[in-house]
């Protein structure tokens, strides 16, 4: 039981509280969504608060929304010619990626690593990083900046037995303001978003469960760079600034 | 299928694509999250198209949920309040109702929800919250309900926002405490 004390105003757990409450204000909200995502124990506390609040929607009269609204829903998600729009959005960013990846497959001469691909740089030359290779079947791939031909961005190795991808970054982090978001696109599927990641510091991120089916060898790791807080639609919607395939090491 | 166990199931086959299951999350929870949405997200369009929002990205994180650490529900709800509050905070200002007004809205009838089983909950949540100075009680509604930042809501009440978190806090945690007992 934590006691007000322990609760001061800026401590994690008033944090918690209040971002589950929803009184933040927007960019302190930002913060601590970027901070839910990659902290477990702040989550398990906001997990709590926002499991105790849940029941006052009880309290909120249902109001049935008109027809509508689910013949928007559907159009936008399953209907081609108005999802034209959204698609092609999505696939000026992934078409590219697509040549590249092809590129990059074409390039792996060493067969623990791929190679980090400039998606938007055609012109430079790719980066072979060394892996260190531990035994298992640990997955890696290799991404370049997209702002520096010479550095590696960051390197992410997939170690099923965590269900957790550790991500080194390699180069000061260039995401000017915006939130890094990681993906993962199994062959011609959608991207699945994999969380907003941190390009300063090493960390292990976790996947959620029902993603860790995707982290194969051969799927795409991608990060695109995204409004505070991470893509607002699910799908990229910012310039992808680095990308590999994962290879077992 | 009824209750949370359903929305899980509804969940898990949406993560993994089904697009009947989309339908049927939607008209078992719709009405819930509109209404929620539109307590914060006041005019009517705005909530449509908050609601839309909601639903594309619950068809798009579906594979995400995890049903251990939250129930469908209350994963839901964050999305649509989240949702609704960023549409709010990206309009800037919105007109806000006094304490009397979300004091009426807490007596209205609850919704004949089937799906959705925190009917219980929400009976001993009421019971916390009725252990609370009213005023505090209410701060917590108008925070959750209207999305509010502490500053808007130290605005609107005229009380420094200092004290206003520590009503929050300390509401909040006595909550629990009777909650827990």
């Amino acid at each position: 039981m934590t006691e007000l004390d322990d609760m001061p105003d800026g401590s994690d757990a008033a944090l918690a509280l209040d971002f589950a409450l929803g009184a933040l204000d927007g960019a302190a909200m930002r913060a601590a969504e970027l901070r839910l995502r990659r902290d477990p124990v702040f989550a398990r506390d906001v997990a709590h608060w926002q499991d105790q609040l849940s029941p006052l929607v009880d309290e909120v009269r249902g109001v049935s929304p008109p027809r509508q609204v689910w013949t928007s829903v559907d159009r936008e998600l399953f209907r081609a010619a108005p999802a034209r729009a959204a698609a092609a959005r999505t696939q000026s960013v992934w078409a590219t990626l697509a040549i590249w990846r092809g590129l990059a497959f074409a390039a792996s001469g060493v067969a623990a690593v791929t190679l980090g691909l400039l998606v938007s740089r055609p012109g430079a030359a790719p980066v072979v990083v060394p892996a260190v290779a531990p035994a298992g079947k640990l997955l890696a791939a290799s991404m370049a900046s997209t702002d520096s031909a010479k550095a590696v961005l960051i390197t992410a190795t997939y170690d099923p037995s965590r269900g957790a991808v550790i991500l080194t970054p390699a180069a000061a982090d260039s995401s000017r303001g915006l939130t890094p978001e990681l993906w993962v696109i199994v062959g011609k599927n959608p991207p699945r978003s994999l969380g907003v990641i941190d390009l300063k510091d090493p960390q292990a991120h976790r996947i959620p469960g029902a993603l860790r089916a995707q982290m194969t060898g051969g799927a795409t790791l991608a990060i695109s760079l995204e409004p505070a807080g991470g893509s607002p639609t699910g799908q990229p919607t910012g310039p992808v600034v680095a990308a590999g395939k994962l290879t077992a090491i | 299928m009824s209750g949370a166990a359903g929305l899980v199931t509804m969940l898990d086959r949406i993560g993994a694509g089904d697009r009947d299951s989309l339908k049927m999350l939607y008209e078992a929870t719709s009405a819930k999250l509109f209404g929620v949405i539109l307590r914060i997200v006041i005019e009517r369009g705005e909530a449509e198209d908050v609601l839309q929002e909601v639903y594309i990205t619950v068809w798009r994180k579906a594979a995400e949920f995890d049903a251990t650490r939250a129930s469908p529900i209350t994963w839901m709800v964050t999305i649509a309040r989240n949702r609704a509050i960023d549409r709010l905070r990206a309009k800037g200002s919105r007109p806000t109702t006094s304490l009397d007004e979300a004091a009426e809205v807490r007596d209205a009838a609850p919704a004949a929800d089937t799906m959705i089983d925190t009917a219980n909950d929400a009976k001993r949540v009421d019971a916390a919250l009725g252990t609370l100075d009213p005023k505090h009680a209410a701060i917590i509604r108008s925070a959750y309900f209207e999305g509010l930042t502490y500053e808007a809501l130290s605005d609107r009440e005229g009380v420094p926002v200092g004290t206003l978190k520590s009503w929050v806090r300390r509401g909040l945690m006595r909550m629990r405490t009777v909650l827990e007992a």
